[in-house]
């Protein structure tokens, strides 16, 4: 079982979108695979159309009187299953500071899972907290969006100098790439070119900004169940390989 | 994930008006017809359905979903629940489960079926339509599929159609929904539960008995009866394995057909070894001899067939640079392989081939009127209660083991434990041909502790033959190729060094596991089920031969 974290400390930058979408195309390949939608935001759950409620909220899942497993809801996909968010999340730093091992508490509730699953994609909130330092010990891989603006590659910044300064947490990959690429902006290109450039680790794959991934939204569906064949379906599973490679 | 609940119309009801009524009770939302072609498959001894999976290769006969990506697909789901537990868009029929793409999902099928061909068994057309029970967001909460099914004929059947079928297909996590429509489907006149699910449905039709062959001996011998009715009914079952596995050896497969037809022969040799006494000796003399011309004559074949499996995990072991350079012995091998079976297919075409095959069926169909067959004289173990007779011959193999192997030291030569490993076997045939006389319960330990003594005897050989072969291999490269064979041989004596350290691990392993073996617990047990009446000690070979072994302590 491998886990990845959508993961950026920005908001706004595609990671549901990411997290909904590589998971659609793991679990198309067969893979079984499970997302986490962390976020009281509930907006993974939103595009799976599934209530954002768990019974107990995230006292019950954190404290463990809920097994995770019996929170999961089929997605309308074959092998794609989704714990649902839960408004009560918004508390889930209190929950977990209030617990023993508590930067290892959602690794520890996620391990059960390794027998049923593939992958287990977190979508996690934006913001370095107590739940971002759960899922950096549990995470595998971060995949962290990057949109080509100086305040989000700031953003990487941090992350990359807390990471750093975190020697306690599990080794894990830093996947990013840049997302909501608009090559019409001399900006974004110059960004794009520059960073690229700097830096190898990050991944050559660019999700365009398109007006068919907002559309995620009306349709509620994962990209590439509704348009397969579309350009920015196309770079999803262009990412999805090149993650796959380096996991 | 609950069970799905499947239904059978009622001959002469309508489906349109089925689905309609049904659309009426609940919150549906009706998906785009479907034609879909599905052919099941499964390797010869039924590995995937002894797990309680179904593969299947999906085509859409008719898509109006502009939206497929692709459209035939691999499918492997669980049969109870429909669970997909792997899926592979493809654009060639998979033989092997290697053909497929690796992914997580064809390395968990890949446990299952391993090696083996995937053959193709029936093929099924289904128009399908998808009713989803959705909620207020318009999530599916459940699924009712209505399937008229078409099984495709061939060979000499012609198609037939099954009578329309409703599931209920559940989603995880809304077993509510899933109540309500068995509820809904159960309060229909038109429909009656079904009583067989698709798949074994269609199997039966195309002739199908899904785990009528397994490589496990299933015979059971009556204690009671003679020991000549326990050797002819043993012998009756392995020549059978044989006949059944020899088409696809001849065809080449799997190497699994072979594998089995020689273990067949080994089992086979192993009881008229041990048929002294019980068969007339110029019978057994001839019978041995041809038996064992089998065994010879499908050795090399087997003997390739094993270096090309593992070949994988030879190129695995190499540093990757090394990797590229090791390819030309799979092409060397692959080659000799292929020689060696149309040899083998030329062996079994030859006159001596079916003459030893009639030769043993004609007896075995009448073994009393074979000359002497009655005669106290020439064979005066014949008439004895098979449990005696299977006694003392697996207690004979079982003192031979044990004499050898504690003569085993950390200098005995390889032939030795070559040796000690045919005794082994001849142990391990004898359990596995006439334990069905002796509760299973009591023989299952044994037969356990016996295999991890085999296993490491075997890991020890296939090392020792390996290094010989690959030293083999190499100088027949030289001789093809000349330097260019170079590369190759630098990568070849790589790995003669890795089996040298798997094989000095196998040594070191031995001692334990004999040990472990021959423990006082279990040669209690032994001489308990199979030992002489009265036992003057509870070692085995201790009577005979206390002066020159340690014994108990």
């Amino acid at each position: 079982m491998k886990v990845l974290a959508t993961y950026n400390i920005k908001g706004g930058v595609g990671k549901t979108a990411t997290a909904v979408n590589l998971a659609y195309l793991a679990a198309e390949q067969g893979a079984r695979t499970l997302v986490w939608d962390l976020d009281p935001q509930g907006a993974a759950s939103f595009y799976f159309r599934v209530k954002p409620k768990v019974k107990g909220g995230s006292e019950a899942l954190i404290r463990g009187r809920r097994a995770v497993d019996r929170a999961v809801k089929g997605t309308d996909y074959d092998n794609l299953d989704l714990l649902p968010a839960d408004f009560s999340y918004r508390n889930m730093d209190l929950e977990l500071g209030d617990t023993k091992k508590r930067t290892r508490r959602i690794d520890l509730l996620i391990q059960p899972l390794a027998k049923q699953y593939d992958y287990v994609f977190l979508d996690c909130p934006p913001s370095i907290s107590l739940v971002s330092e759960n899922v950096f010990r549990a995470a595998n891989a971060l995949v962290v969006p990057l949109i080509p603006t100086t305040l989000s590659l700031r953003t990487f910044a941090q992350l990359d100098r807390f990471l750093a300064d975190n020697p306690g947490r599990k080794k894990q990959q830093i996947l990013a790439f840049f997302s909501m690429v608009d090559n019409r902006k001399n900006l974004h290109r110059e960004l794009v070119e520059k960073v690229s450039a700097d830096r190898h680790d990050v991944l050559a794959t660019r999700i365009p900004a398109a007006s068919d991934i907002e559309r995620m939204g009306i349709k509620r569906a994962p990209l590439p169940a509704f348009a397969p064949r579309s350009r920015s379906a196309t770079a999803y599973r262009a990412l999805w390989a090149e993650i796959q490679a380096r996991l | 994930m609950s069970e799905l609940r499947r239904f059978v119309v009622e001959d002469g009801s309508d489906l349109t008006t089925l689905v309609s009524g049904l659309e009426q009770r609940a919150p549906f939302e009706r998906e785009p017809g479907q034609v879909l072609d599905r052919t099941f498959y499964d390797t010869f001894d039924w590995r995937v359905h002894g797990e309680g999976g179904v593969l299947e290769l999906t085509r859409s006969a008719r898509t109006r979903s502009p939206r497929a990506v692709a459209e035939t697909w691999m499918v492997w789901r669980a049969a109870a629940t429909g669970e997909v537990l792997g899926r592979w868009a493809i654009d060639r029929v998979p033989e092997f489960v290697w053909d497929l793409p690796d992914a997580p999902t064809t390395r968990r099928l890949a446990a299952v079926v391993e090696m083996r061909a995937l053959r193709p068994l029936v093929t099924i057309r289904s128009q399908r339509a998808t009713l989803r029970l959705i909620d207020g967001e318009g999530k599916t909460e459940a699924r009712v599929v209505v399937e008229e099914v078409v099984v495709v004929g061939g060979a000499g059947r012609p198609d037939l159609l099954l009578a329309p079928t409703v599931e209920v297909q559940p989603v995880r996590g809304y077993p509510r929904a899933t109540d309500r429509l068995s509820e809904l489907l159960a309060a229909q006149v038109v429909l009656r539960p079904a009583d067989r699910d698709l798949v074994e449905e269609a199997l039966a039709i195309a002739g199908f008995v899904p785990g009528d062959y397994s490589s496990k001996l299933r015979v059971a011998v009556d204690g009671d009866a003679p020991a000549l009715d326990a050797v002819v009914a043993v012998l009756h079952a392995l020549l059978d394995t044989m006949a059944v596995n020899e088409p696809g050896t001849r065809l080449d497969l799997d190497s699994e057909f072979l594998h089995d037809y020689r273990v067949a022969v080994r089992r086979a040799r192993s009881v008229l070894a041990m048929a002294k006494g019980v068969v007339p000796p110029d019978l057994l003399d001839h019978l041995r001899s041809e038996f064992k011309w089998l065994g010879d004559i499908t050795t090399p074949t087997r003997d390739l067939d094993v270096y090309v499996l593992t070949y994988a995990d030879f190129e695995a072991t190499l540093p990757p640079a090394l990797r590229p350079d090791l390819h030309p012995l799979l092409a060397f091998l692959v080659e000799r392989q292929h020689r060696a079976h149309a040899e083998l297919v030329s062996e079994l075409d030859s006159p001596r081939y079916s003459r030893a095959m009639d030769r043993i069926r004609s007896w075995l169909a009448d073994p009393g009127a074979e000359p002497h067959a009655h005669d106290p004289l020439v064979v005066p173990e014949a008439e004895m209660p098979t449990s005696a007779f299977s006694a003392t011959r697996i207690w004979r193999a079982y003192r031979s083991l044990v004499r050898d192997g504690r003569r085993i030291t950390p200098y005995s030569p390889p032939e030795a434990l070559h040796d000690l490993r045919k005794d082994a076997k001849k142990l391990r045939y004898a359990l596995e041909c006439f334990g069905s006389v002796f509760p299973a319960g009591a023989l299952a330990p044994l037969v356990k502790e016996l295999k991890g003594v085999q296993d490491v005897l075997g890991e020890f050989q296939d090392c020792e033959v390996q290094k010989g072969s690959l030293r083999d291999f190499g100088e027949a490269l030289v001789g093809e190729q000349g330097t260019d064979a170079a590369a190759t041989l630098m990568a070849m004596g790589y790995l003669i060094e890795q089996l040298d350290e798997r094989e000095r691990e196998a040594r070191a392993q031995f001692a334990e596991r004999f040990a472990f073996f021959d423990r006082h617990h279990n040669r209690a047990h032994f001489r308990q089920m199979f030992g002489p009446p009265e036992p003057a000690h509870p070692d085995p070979i201790a009577p005979e031969e206390s002066s020159t072994m340690s014994v108990e302590p």
